[in-house]
């Protein structure tokens, strides 16, 4: 992603960071990752952009969480499971939350690893585009 | 007529596309990459889709998404607009497979003329010259074979091959081997097809083009001829123009009659080009684009037909509303293609942020542009940032215009081709008109080192 875009992308996270009421979010797509987090004063802080080999996990302090948010890298539809998953759900591991059919072709979307399924961000049969959230998973 | 249409490509062409749609009271529906969020095209749309990140595999070449695209948006037929998917027979096919109307002609038909050596095979076979050369060769030696017979200089071409690419000039026997090599190789690295074919070299003739349109009902008209031989040693266009100046009118009239000959004989249907390399008196095929061009609005100002509406027309099964009785070309339209290129670095791409942008006006010009001051130009996509077109009663009121529109023009942030076309247009031997394709790399080597 060119920097303009990751910007942009940063400041739509900012609003969404600053309506859930994390302390810290992260966006990853590709090679790309975004990660926010909330200042001290409870405004989002200025977007950091780092590779996603980077960012080792000690640097975070252990009791703040994290919520990763999920987008759809097709345009298709949302197909939940049956029986759909609810929020607050707790994931074992990496896990099917649901998946997008594209040209009859079900793409799975995963939970990439465990936690709690914190939001639902879209609906059973919904229209989504490429780069749409569809969950957000507390880690 | 459709109710709604998807646009399957970016910047000036998809707004375009959308202005055509608008005027015929169809729906538009936009797609866009990450890189290309705030963009004009995406802006004007009825609804849009991100399809996909920056990178054209990813996004506009991302076939399963864009499909998806138009079927979840519910629209009834895609454009390709030029680039990306605009000659790909599989795309047409595999939309028309989900019932999608494709505007365009049929994917058979795509895929004939997007084969260079059965392009030539067809054209041979319904009457059209075609330059002296061969099928595809087997091996090297098969091309030295029939390099000797038709005498040097050859050129060496991919039946894959576009832009430029997979193409080598031979001037003598013993470069054959060589140029073979690399040709195929960068045919088998651009287009995953390394067969090649021979040619004869045709020195410095003229780049000339003929508009067509045909109906599903068997009306082909011509809209005559443009003149696009100032082309960038890359072989790019950079200024075209209808018609083509210091022209035979009986050969203008033999021109226009193979191409609507040619036209009816591939059972093409939709808007289409036909282009020509003329050297003297003799006229040589060279190869049929199965969209709509960069250059069209040229033909569109002397005609006073809108190109992209009849391309939706056409595909919604209607007939051509007028005959080649009811076309009569006014006066003379001039393009320049405004690239983020440094002309002084080898037309060396640019990418940035546009500070600065002020576009002309005045009587007879048309700018189709997507920017705008403080519009980003990615580094994926193809560096042309706007189309300025002059039109005048004479080539001489249009050149004349261009120079005083090319004077208005702003762009800041990135380097662009304004100035250098400017002074082309003041160049005694451009404006002289007639000019072959050798004439601008001839100007830019003559440019640098002064004698």
């Amino acid at each position: 992603m060119t920097e303009d875009v990751i910007a942009q992308r940063a400041r739509a996270l900012a609003s969404a960071l600053t309506e859930s009421g994390f302390a810290r979010l992260r966006v990853r797509d590709g090679e790309t990752e975004i990660e926010l987090r909330r200042a001290r004063g409870g405004a989002p802080a200025a977007p950091a952009q780092a590779p996603a080999a980077e960012a080792p996990p000690s640097e975070r302090p252990s009791t703040e969480r994290r919520a990763d948010v999920l987008v759809s890298d097709v345009v298709g539809v949302v197909r939940f499971l049956r029986p759909p998953l609810t929020e607050g759900q707790e994931l074992d591991g990496d896990r099917e939350l649901a998946s997008i059919e594209t040209l009859g072709i079900r793409n799975p979307v995963r939970s990439r690893g465990a936690g709690r399924l914190a939001a639902i961000l879209v609906t059973d049969g919904q229209p989504v585009e490429y780069g749409q959230p569809l969950f957000t998973v507390e880690r | 007529m459709f109710k709604k249409v998807l646009i399957a490509n970016r910047g000036e062409i998809a707004l375009r596309i959308n202005r055509a749609c608008h005027e015929l009271g169809v729906a538009t529906v936009a797609i866009f990459s990450e890189a290309d969020r705030n963009s004009l095209h995406v802006r004007y749309a009825d609804e849009a889709f991100c399809v996909g990140p920056g990178p054209v595999v990813r996004s506009y070449l991302n076939i399963p998404n864009i499909i998806s695209a138009a079927l979840i948006s519910g629209a009834d037929a895609i454009h390709p607009g030029y680039g990306f998917l605009a000659e790909n027979g599989r795309f047409a096919e595999i939309a028309a497979d989900h019932g999608l109307t494709f505007i365009g002609p049929p994917p058979g038909v795509i895929a004939a003329m997007g084969d260079k050596a059965t392009a030539r095979r067809l054209m041979r076979e319904a009457g059209v010259p075609t330059t002296p050369g061969s099928d595809i060769v087997a091996s090297v030696d098969e091309a030295r074979t029939i390099a000797e017979a038709i005498g040097y200089p050859v050129l060496l071409k991919a039946t894959a091959g576009g832009g430029g690419k997979g193409m080598r000039e031979v001037h003598k026997p013993a470069d054959l081997a060589t140029a073979f090599a690399t040709a195929q190789a960068e045919a088998e690295a651009s287009f995953k097809d390394g067969r090649m074919y021979v040619e004869r070299l045709i020195v410095n003739p003229r780049h000339i083009e003929v508009q067509v349109l045909a109906d599903e009902h068997g009306g082909v008209v011509h809209l005559g001829e443009r003149d696009c031989s100032v082309q960038k040693p890359s072989h790019q266009k950079l200024i075209e123009e209808a018609p083509a100046p210091v022209f035979d009118p009986a050969l203008r009239d033999r021109l226009h009659d193979i191409a609507t000959t040619a036209t009816r004989a591939v059972g093409y249907t939709n808007a289409g080009t036909l282009e020509f390399l003329v050297s003297g008196e003799q006229i040589y095929f060279m190869e049929m684009n199965t969209r709509i061009q960069v250059e069209h609005p040229v033909t569109e100002l002397v005609y006073g037909v809108d190109l992209v509406k009849e391309q939706v027309r056409i595909a919604a099964g209607e007939p051509l509303g007028f005959s080649q009785d009811d076309m009569h070309p006014h006066g003379h339209a001039i393009e320049v293609r405004v690239n983020a290129e440094d002309p002084e670095r080898n037309f060396a791409p640019a990418a940035g942020t546009l500070s600065t942008v002020v576009f002309p006006g005045g009587p007879g010009i048309r700018v189709d542009t997507h920017v705008y001051g403080g519009a980003q130009v990615p580094p994926f996509y193809d560096s042309m940032l706007a189309k300025i077109v002059a039109v005048g009663r004479t080539r001489e009121s249009a050149i004349l215009r261009m120079e005083r529109a090319l004077g208005e023009t702003r762009i800041e942030g990135v380097k662009t081709t304004v100035d250098f076309c400017r002074e082309i247009m003041g160049d005694p031997e451009f404006r002289a008109g007639g000019i072959g394709v050798g004439w601008l790399p001839q100007y830019l080597a003559r440019r640098v080192q002064p004698v």
